[in-house]
């Protein structure tokens, strides 16, 4: 019991960091940042301690609930890391609700706690109880400005939309427990196995559970309520969605599909090419049109996810490395990109791509970081989603998917072009509104991490992609 | 010697002179200007060294570094260059070198164009030293950004449209290339034990003639769409109309040979799959030669000429690689070389024009008879009236155009004439109609490039053109001095190159057995006997 509770250090320090946010929020002083320091320098230590102590205590935990290994470890550290990045976003978006920075902050660390406990569920329970305490808290954080229709209207979506993914979910554990009386990962694996053929409720019990996932990543058709959520909720929070949120999806259906459903791998693998070609197509195109840019990255997001479909349809252990890879490259690029949105909301009261004409001459460093985050989610060399990128098509290509990753290219040169349209106003448009932008210290030196992360984990790919390599081998 | 690693060197000075100017403020303009000409200019000398030092008796590749990058996927970073990389890497320095100085007169954002200029122009080098075929696209597509810049900030005519479809063309052929070039990798492992993108050991596998066939064709047209290749050439004379002239020059000089050097490397990889599909490219590249110099003939504005100029020269060189034939193949490589230079040569010429007058358009043509002198009056009513007589302002300009349009239109004593004269006997046996047609093309190059010449330096002179000013200073002159000479070098001591690319094209068309058989060999005997 002491070795299952030392396991799950981390995740535990998380819960009590966003509880001692919320007991310190009525005596810290607000106009000081407080509340984001402790919680920027908890979540620092937090992932200090996991990067130190966290590999010596990998194991399983809880009998089988809870499974600490190098995959947990990988995704532990991605999500501090995301938290600590959003929390530094927030610094200035919070002024916006001053009195209840409290919540905000303990809110987005409940939040981590549930992304951190999910790519490390053993059982259906546990992933069914993290991804709630996810979900719950990112309702709240989507619908945080009150007053603003949007985000209460995005608030409201996310729930609905949220609840149904759930029930679906849930619907398909039923199933599962109802044929192996089991919940435990391990022990449907062997049941299946031991089954020998395959029952056609058993697909559909796999099938709910995936839609149940699908909807949080974002796939094709399930992405509906990505444009507006996106859109209206505050920025750090969309952010954070996209990041953080679509991350843990992933994470947990990675260690779905490779470890309860590969014996039924020959089911799954064309179903989810076809969702991979569905979402990269729709999200790529319907980008296109987009004059917002929280929702044109709303939509860039949903095509983010096709390319991490495509490694997942690969099955392979590069897939899986590559999407362990891609979700590390993309932190840092769609992090920078917020980041200068949330700066340039504060002095222009605009998200709208035509108020970002000739921003590269009102704030270099700002045009110059969001081109980095945008062509590095376009896939252009040598930034980090470049190599993503490239892996994510290796790996489908070795397994045979040449129709798939044509599709994954062409869609390249498709987001190349509303990526392109947004840099085009930065460089080439004339300024219409002169005021100067002003940049927090914080946010500055936010922006420069993100850069300097996105260029080095293009420009010398191989330790990075080392790590991930390591945390997946343990699926294989 | 051979302990410093030159290639690498060459490759990271413009990247290096890139980060110098990074950290320079923005007003000190003439230290940003000087640091671009200083790396180029060591890139320069380097690339010299390298062709007085390459060992052209010996086959393949020289140079070689090759330094593990991302071990767990078999990704190398690979340099070496062969006859034919370095005739190529030798152009880029040239172009370069006399691009910085042409860009001397820019003045708007000059941090951040030599910045990109230079992003743009380690690209390039990159794309001609890989041998790892990661890294090869990886540095294609480096060079597409910068582009897609500089073009749209620091451009002219129509520039953001064409900008943004001269990136997504680009971007698209890279992706098209991108498939196969994964799909070997993933054979790679089948055949060798092992991942790799290393070209020289993927280029030790046989594989068979259907996967030789079935890759070469997405590759082609990956290359082709950058060549340009009909039908995919429409990006390039918008793209080279609008972009900055030390842009237009790498772009037409550098950034087309990209393409055409990507074929050569296929052929090198897959024999059969070129023997297989390059009929079909002697067949577009017609297309090519005349229908570019058809629309070149009826285009006012120069640039836009001189663009379909080069999309039909480039049919030329397709042709050549097309004629799987020792000589055929050497020309293409010398005329990719030499229309580098020649069309370098003509965009600084016209963007040094363009500069002073604001236009590059010719006259209205007056039927079939050029400049009808008597309606001259005419504009003066416009803001910038046409281009006429101007030979008599600039006669500095002048003989540079004229030396230009003689080179293009392949002229004895300069480079061109030699690689196209190649060209055409080590195609006639392969193809003997295409030949004659492109014979054809040479007649519309000399007609557009004379009616040019006619309309916009001889004949009376607007008056408005009378403030004009000649290149005075050593460092306007400079470019136009540096690359005419170049061209005429080659063009009187054609073996200074050619036998260098020789030793590259001998082993990869060695791997097309039966290509020519005999016939190439006794050719190759005659070719080697003239040379000398």
């Amino acid at each position: 019991m002491i070795e299952s509770i030392l396991r799950v250090f981390p995740e535990i320090l998380v819960g009590l960091l966003g509880m001692a946010v919320l007991v310190c929020s009525p005596f810290a002083k607000k106009e000081r940042n407080d509340l984001a320091y402790l919680s920027i320098g908890g979540m620092g230590l937090i992932l200090l301690a996991t990067l130190i102590w966290g590999p010596q205590r990998e194991g399983i935990a809880f009998d089988r609930m809870v499974i600490i290994d190098s995959y947990t470890s990988f995704f532990r550290i991605l999500f501090c890391l995301t938290a600590i990045i959003v929390m530094l976003m927030s610094i200035d978006y919070v002024k916006y609700f001053p009195s209840r920075q409290g919540e905000f902050y303990s809110l987005l660390i409940f939040a981590t706690m549930g992304m951190m406990l999910l790519p490390a569920s053993g059982n259906f329970l546990t992933l069914f109880l993290s991804l709630e305490l996810l979900s719950i808290s990112s309702y709240i954080l989507a619908a945080f400005m009150r007053n603003h229709p949007k985000s209460v209207e995005a608030g409201l979506k996310y729930l609905i939309v949220g609840g149904l993914s759930t029930g679906t979910l849930l619907y398909g554990i039923s199933f599962i427990y109802g044929l192996t009386g089991s919940t435990d990962f391990q022990t449907v694996t062997e049941w299946i196995v031991a089954r020998g053929r395959i029952e056609p409720v058993l697909l559909v019990a796999c099938f709910l559970i995936l839609v149940g996932l699908f909807f949080k990543i974002a796939s094709f058709p399930f992405h509906v309520w990505i444009p507006d959520v996106y859109e209206g909720a505050p920025t750090p929070v969309t952010a954070f969605l996209s990041v953080g949120s679509k991350g843990a999806g992933f994470a947990v259906l990675v260690r779905v599909l490779m470890n309860v459903m590969t014996p039924l791998k020959h089911e799954w693998v064309f179903l989810i090419a076809l969702f991979a070609a569905a979402t990269l197509l729709f999200g790529n195109l319907a980008a296109i049109p987009q004059t917002n840019i929280k929702r044109l990255l709303g939509y860039s997001s949903i095509g983010q996810a096709g390319y991490l479909l495509v490694g997942l349809a690969a099955g392979n252990h590069l897939g899986t490395s590559a999407i362990l890879f891609y979700l590390l490259a993309y932190l840092f690029s769609n992090l920078a990109a917020f980041l200068v949105i949330v700066v340039f909301f504060r002095t222009t009261q605009s998200d709208e791509i035509d108020d970002y004409a000739g921003l590269s001459r009102r704030s270099p460093l700002l045009a110059s970081a969001l081109t980095l985050g945008l062509l590095s989610l376009a896939g252009v060399p040598p930034l980090a989603g470049f190599f993503g990128k490239f892996i994510l098509l290796g790996a489908a290509v070795r397994e045979g998917l040449l129709w798939l990753v044509y599709i994954g290219a062409l869609c390249i040169v498709i987001s190349l072009y509303y990526y392109l349209m947004v840099i085009k106003q930065m460089y080439m448009g004339e300024i219409k509104d002169p005021r100067p932008l002003t940049i927090a210290p914080s946010a500055r030196w936010t922006l420069y991490a993100c850069m300097i992360g996105i260029i080095l984990i293009g420009i010398y790919p191989s330790p990075f992609l080392n790590m991930a390599m390591a945390a997946s081998k343990i699926l294989f | 010697m051979t302990e410093l690693p030159l290639l690498t060197i060459i490759l990271l000075a413009p990247l290096f002179g890139a980060v110098m100017i990074f950290t320079l403020p923005e007003e000190r303009k003439d230290a940003i200007r000087w640091i671009a000409a200083g790396t180029t200019f060591v890139a320069l000398i380097l690339s010299l060294f390298l062709l007085f030092q390459f060992d052209r008796t010996a086959a393949g590749f020289q140079f070689i570094e090759k330094l593990d990058w991302v071990p767990a996927l078999g990704i190398a970073w690979h340099l070496g260059i062969d006859g034919i990389s370095t005739a190529m890497v030798l152009l880029t320095s040239f172009i370069i070198f006399t691009g910085v100085f042409v860009s001397f007169s820019i003045q708007k954002r000059v941090k951040e164009f030599f910045i990109l200029l230079l992003l743009l122009v380690t690209g390039v080098y990159g794309v001609f030293m890989s041998l790892d075929l990661f890294f090869f696209y990886f540095f294609y597509e480096l060079a597409v950004i910068p582009m897609f810049l500089l073009i749209g900030v620091w451009g002219s005519t129509n520039r953001e449209y064409a900008t943004m479809k001269l990136t997504l063309y680009l971007t698209f052929g890279a992706v098209i290339a991108l498939v196969p070039i994964l799909t070997v990798y993933a054979m790679s492992y089948k055949e060798l034990g092992h991942y790799t993108f290393d070209m020289l050991q993927l280029a030790q596998v046989h594989f068979s003639d259907r996967a030789q066939i079935m890759l070469f064709l997405p590759l082609l047209i990956g290359f082709g769409t950058l060549v340009p290749m009909w039908p995919f050439h429409s990006w390039s004379p918008g793209g080279h109309a609008a972009a900055p002239s030390a842009v237009s020059m790498l772009h037409a000089g550098v950034l087309m040979k990209l393409g055409a050097y990507g074929i050569i490397r296929i052929m090198y990889l897959f024999p059969v799959g070129a023997r297989y599909w390059m009929p079909l490219v002697a067949v577009l590249c017609m297309m090519n030669i005349l229908y570019g110099g058809y629309v070149a003939m009826s285009r006012r504005d120069l640039k836009f000429m001189v663009g379909y100029s080069s999309s039909s020269h480039m049919g030329y060189v397709l042709l050549g690689l097309a004629s799987l034939n020792i000589i055929g193949f050497n020309g293409a490589v010398l005329l990719m070389f030499a229309h580098g230079v020649m069309t370098g040569l003509a965009f600084a010429l016209i963007g040094f024009l363009y500069d002073q007058t604001h236009t590059r358009l010719l006259p209205e043509w007056a039927g079939e008879y050029g400049y009808d002198s008597a309606n001259a009056h005419d504009h003066s009513q416009k803001k910038y009236p046409e281009l006429s007589g101007l030979a008599k302002q600039l006669p500095f300009v002048g003989f540079f155009f004229i030396a230009t349009a003689m080179a293009s239109s392949g002229l004895p004593g300069f480079a061109n004439f030699v690689s196209e004269f190649m060209i055409i006997i080590g195609t006639f046996r392969a193809y003997p109609i295409q030949t004659m047609l492109a014979i054809f093309g040479v007649v519309i190059t000399a007609v557009y490039y004379l009616r040019a010449i006619r309309a916009a330096f001889f004949g009376e002179i607007h008056p408005k053109w009378k403030t004009l000013r000649d290149p005075t200073t050593w460092i306007e002159r400079l470019p136009f001095v540096t690359l005419l000479l170049v061209l005429m070098i080659v063009g009187f001591y054609p073996s200074i190159l050619v036998n260098l690319i020789h030793s590259g094209s001998a082993s990869i068309l060695e791997r097309m057995q039966g290509g020519g058989g005999t016939v190439t060999a006794s050719l190759a005997a005659w070719t080697a006997g003239w040379l000398r």
